[in-house]
């Protein structure tokens, strides 16, 4: 996990040319329009965007990844998805469970009302370890859940989910997810749905995972200061698009790309009293809506006329930095 | 303007030991003494249980205290709600946290703009013509009339919202979370204009929001809650620099700065909120408060001024004793 | 005028099923006949002709004639009137006064509330037929006190349904939101509860009419219902049950009259139902 394997190591997971497509009454929608990005090894990447930004899809297709695979575009049918990578349902179905595992916002709807906790572990167990016994499963179930901060492991493990809080049910996913021992943990938008103090324990979970967990994490949020206080890595989406990424420190502190920049600025910022409040003028563009330019340009206050003509490409811009925009370089 | 404002700083909303209790059982609301004074903008926090909801519920007049008092321009709610609902309901106006949701799914949005006038039998021409000044002050384009709740935006729905309660004409507006579901970079949008109707209309707001960032930089004072209680109640700059309530400290510092260098170090509390039905004896917070005393446990605290403009509900709180403050930014470098 | 946009998209819809194509076609076949009986039937319905009694299917009588020599046909048709005309009238009322009752006690204090269910358990529980034999044994059979059993016995079907529908509404938040802006009871209940709880209620109501032809036929069929001459599907299929020694059109044909459009009515009220949810009309 250290900073200098990040430069020499291969990235766990390496998406190229990723396009998710849906039909629908008004035509094909374009969740993700050609997305291209690295999840370095053990490293957190924190995926921030905002409403049409396509981060949740992200996380969707990540569990259709195989891990440092590029991908291409094929076809594939699904009802009415119009899903171009090249992969088979039996080979995915493969790695989930095993080599990749997720975490959802809401706890509730993800765990089976009808089971306790401790068949929901155990049977992650077995999925993992095909040949554990009852006995060793129900013992790292234990284990697990002490590890995500359960105080009364065994009282938990007899609950059924809708015995326990959001916060609890919470850890009990982190805990499933945790027992995949996956090589990529995806959440998305774990804490969105809990209260503030709630969110506080689980980021600390989270934090906690650094040291504990050691393969790579993505973080799907909306919450800039959260992913700039647990993050490595930020990818930041738009559109369907990726317009930057690179270390988080680095990109908050000197965003390169426009609608990185304006969102910052909108960030209310609680020092300053008074004055304005900033926010981005227009509306993200119709998913049904072509693309053949930057998909920020119409609220752009630095649109020029190669911005609206050509799709700008993800470009180096630093030490692990990608921004993509055309005006990269003359802004200031 | 047809209802004549009261002065500036007069008591608009009063609340007075109000508690609120459901089925004999639950205490949504337990003592809520709060006044909000003509042209104050006051913002509510709190996590689930903490009464924030029903506190709203019961200025409005949906919720009917079991035993306290709430007063509107000096006259109690619920004999309002008797003598002349209408005329009540012209005074306090509450937009709802899902802004679609609040709009009727089968009429348009020009018939939902039309019912304050209908209900309240409001003059026509004088009331259509407001209306028009109010679209337009609103930015709502004619086209959005003819649509339905499903069919526009989450920002255009809460600006109908407004759009309805301003066609009254009232004094309060209580928000209950106005930018939920609203992108960070539409929500400076809707904020500054619900700053600027204030100006224009002599508006009082009671906002309530689990955005911090917007309570901070919005309000002029925050009330803070827990478990239906008012723990805290300062006037924002200062319970954002300096809370003085344990729990109050805690919450605030889960919002963290996107720039390291303002960063709070994040105080963790222990275990779950407690539920509404089975609250902890005495202080309700010392289960899960990191300075707890003896005491606590069993002694009830009051809420008590500890400054002119200040007010807690704690035994020990933070401001009377410099060495035991939260551990901040400034501290740790 | 988005309420005609919207019915020819969920007819659109319907069509789009093969069952609800077919279903759609033989409910318009059968309100055609309904509707304009008097130019369909060849003949009048009541017309003797003794001479002709128990005809095989001519060219004269298409579907041939009964006992008393009335052409089939168009006795036939004529039945598709009043199972209609029955239905629609039984529906009308039960929907009217089930509704209303159902929001009522939504709305009333516990108590209140309690002893509209039990009125509702009640009349469910009671079986039908023992009421139409007890009505008719006082009042005599005929098509009204067909259309008074059906109604009665529909009211706690809708009734309920109201009432759940108008709980779930309650607790909406454009109810509150209404309510802050002062609207008054009256207001809330006919402005927004009724027309969105109105939707699945004529659904229901579609899909009970196959049921109520179905039970005005039993009725007519066991002499409690509607009065010879008047020729319901049910009273054919008497006639022709107790004559089946001298023919068997006439029973054959009025079964199949009355399972054809039962069926009918029964695939487009539920292709209707798939139209109208949204949650199945996405999955497409």
């Amino acid at each position: 996990m250290s900073q200098a394997n990040l430069a020499t190591t291969t990235a766990l997971v390496r998406i190229r040319g990723l396009k998710l497509e849906a039909s629908t009454q008004r035509g094909t929608a374009h969740i993700l329009r050609g997305v291209d990005l690295d999840i370095g090894r053990g490293r957190i990447l924190g995926v921030v965007g905002e409403s049409g930004s396509g981060k949740s899809s992200l996380a969707s297709c990540l569990l259709r990844l195989l891990p440092s695979n590029i991908t291409h575009l094929g076809g594939q049918r699904r009802v009415r998805r119009h899903d171009l990578l090249k992969l088979d349902d039996t080979t995915i179905a493969g790695w989930r469970g095993k080599r990749i595992a997720m975490i959802f916002q809401d706890p509730m709807t993800a765990l089976n009302p009808l089971f306790t906790v401790a068949t929901h572990l155990v049977d992650v167990l077995h999925r993992r370890h095909p040949g554990i016994s009852r006995q060793d499963a129900l013992g790292r179930a234990r284990a697990a859940l002490v590890s995500v901060g359960i105080a009364d492991a065994d009282l938990r493990l007899a609950a059924y989910p809708h015995q326990l809080s959001g916060g609890m049910r919470q850890r009990v996913m982190i805990a499933m997810a945790l027992l995949v021992e996956p090589d990529l943990l995806v959440a998305d938008e774990p804490t969105t749905a809990l209260d503030a103090t709630v969110e506080a324990q689980i980021v600390d979970l989270f934090e906690g995972l650094r040291s504990k967990f050691s393969g790579s994490i993505v973080f799907i949020s909306h919450h800039l200061g959260l992913v700039a206080q647990l993050c490595d890595d930020l990818c930041v989406m738009y559109g369907g698009t990726v317009v930057e990424t690179g270390p988080v420190a680095e990109v908050l502190s000197k965003p390169q790309h426009p609608y990185t920049q304006a969102l910052l600025a909108c960030e209310i910022d609680s020092d300053a009293q008074g004055g304005r409040l900033v926010s981005i003028p227009g509306e993200v563009q119709d998913p049904v809506a072509p693309h053949m330019a930057c998909v920020f340009a119409p609220r752009c206050a630095q649109a020029d006329a190669r911005c609206r003509a050509t799709v700008p490409a993800l470009q180096a811009c630093g030490a692990q930095r990608t921004v993509a925009c055309v005006r990269y370089g003359e802004l200031g | 303007m047809s209802t004549a404002r009261p002065p500036a700083n007069s008591a608009l909303v009063e609340l007075k030991g109000v508690s609120v209790v459901f089925g004999g059982k639950v205490r949504a609301l337990d003592d809520v003494t709060l006044t909000i004074a003509q042209g104050d903008i006051v913002g509510l926090v709190g996590e689930s249980g903490s009464g924030k909801t029903t506190l709203c519920r019961a200025i409005v007049g949906l919720t009917l205290a079991s035993s306290g008092e709430v007063r509107l321009n000096g006259k109690s709610v619920a004999g309002q709600l008797t003598t002349n609902p209408l005329a009540f309901r012209r005074q306090v106006q509450m937009l709802l946290q899902d802004a679609v949701a609040s709009l009727s799914p089968r009429m348009t949005i020009g018939r939902a703009l039309h019912e304050p006038i209908a209900i309240h039998s409001l003059p026509r021409e004088e009331a259509s013509s407001r209306l028009q000044a109010i679209l337009k002050r609103l930015g709502l384009q004619a086209d959005v009339l003819v649509k339905f709740p499903h069919q526009i935006s989450g920002g255009q729905a809460r600006r109908v919202g407004v759009a309805r309660a301003l066609v009254m004409q009232p004094q309060v507006i209580i928000a209950d979370e106005p930018t939920a579901g609203l992108d960070v970079s539409v929500q400076g949008e809707l904020l500054n204009l619900l700053l600027d109707l204030q100006q224009e209309f002599g508006l009082t707001y009671l906002l309530v929001s689990h955005n911090l960032n917007v309570i901070r930089r919005v309000t002029a004072r925050t009330a803070v809650m827990y478990l239906g209680q008012i723990v805290e109640e300062a006037p924002t700059r200062e319970l954002f620099d300096k809370p003085a309530h344990p729990y109050s400290a805690a919450l605030l510092s889960t919002n963290p700065a996107i720039d390291p260098a303002h960063r709070t170090r994040r105080i963790v509390l222990k275990g779950e909120i407690p539920s509404v039905v089975n609250p902890p004896s005495g202080c309700r917070f010392h289960t899960r408060c990191p300075v707890a005393q003896a005491r606590c446990s069993s002694d009830s605290p009051p809420l008590t001024d500890i400054s002119p403009e200040r007010k807690v509900r704690c035994h020990f709180p933070f401001t009377l004793d410099p060495a035991r403050r939260p551990p901040s930014a400034d501290e740790d470098h | 005028m988005n309420l005609l946009a919207n019915v020819f998209t969920t007819l659109r819809k319907v069509c789009g099923t093969l069952t609800g194509a077919v279903g759609l076609v033989i409910v318009l076949l059968v309100l055609g006949c309904a509707i304009f009986a008097p130019w369909v039937a060849t003949h009048n319905p009541d017309a003797l002709d003794v001479m002709s009694r128990f005809s095989r299917p001519t060219a004269a009588h298409w579907l041939g004639t009964d006992h008393l020599g009335r052409d089939l046909f168009s006795r036939m048709v004529h039945g598709a009137s009043i199972a209609m005309q029955i239905a629609i009238a039984s529906i009308a009322i039960a929907l009217t006064l089930g509704t209303s009752l159902g929001i009522l006690a939504a709305y009333l204090p516990a108590r209140s509330e309690r002893f509209v269910l039990i009125v509702f358990d009640v009349i469910s529980s009671f079986p039908s037929l023992v009421l139409a034999l007890a009505v008719v044994a006082v009042f005599g059979p005929s098509s009204t006190i067909v259309v008074f059993i059906v109604a009665v016995t529909l009211v706690p079907h809708f009734g309920r349904v109201a009432r759940s529908q108008t709980l779930t509404l309650k607790s909406a938040p454009f109810l509150e939101s209404e309510r802050i802006l002062g609207a008054s009871w009256g207001r809330i209940v006919f402005h927004h509860v009724l027309p969105n709880i109105l939707g699945p209620l004529v659904i229901l109501a579609s899909m009970d009419i196959p049921v109520v032809i179905t039970i005005e036929a039993g009725l007519s069929f066991l002499g409690l219902g509607v009065r010879p001459p008047l020729a319901s599907w049910g009273t054919l299929i008497q006639d022709g049950y107790t004559y089946i020694s001298d023919t068997w059109v006439p029973v054959v044909v009025s079964s199949v009259a009355l399972a054809v459009a039962t069926l009918g009515f029964t695939l487009f009220g539920e292709a209707l139902r798939d139209a109208v949810d949204p949650r199945i009309g996405r999955e497409h």
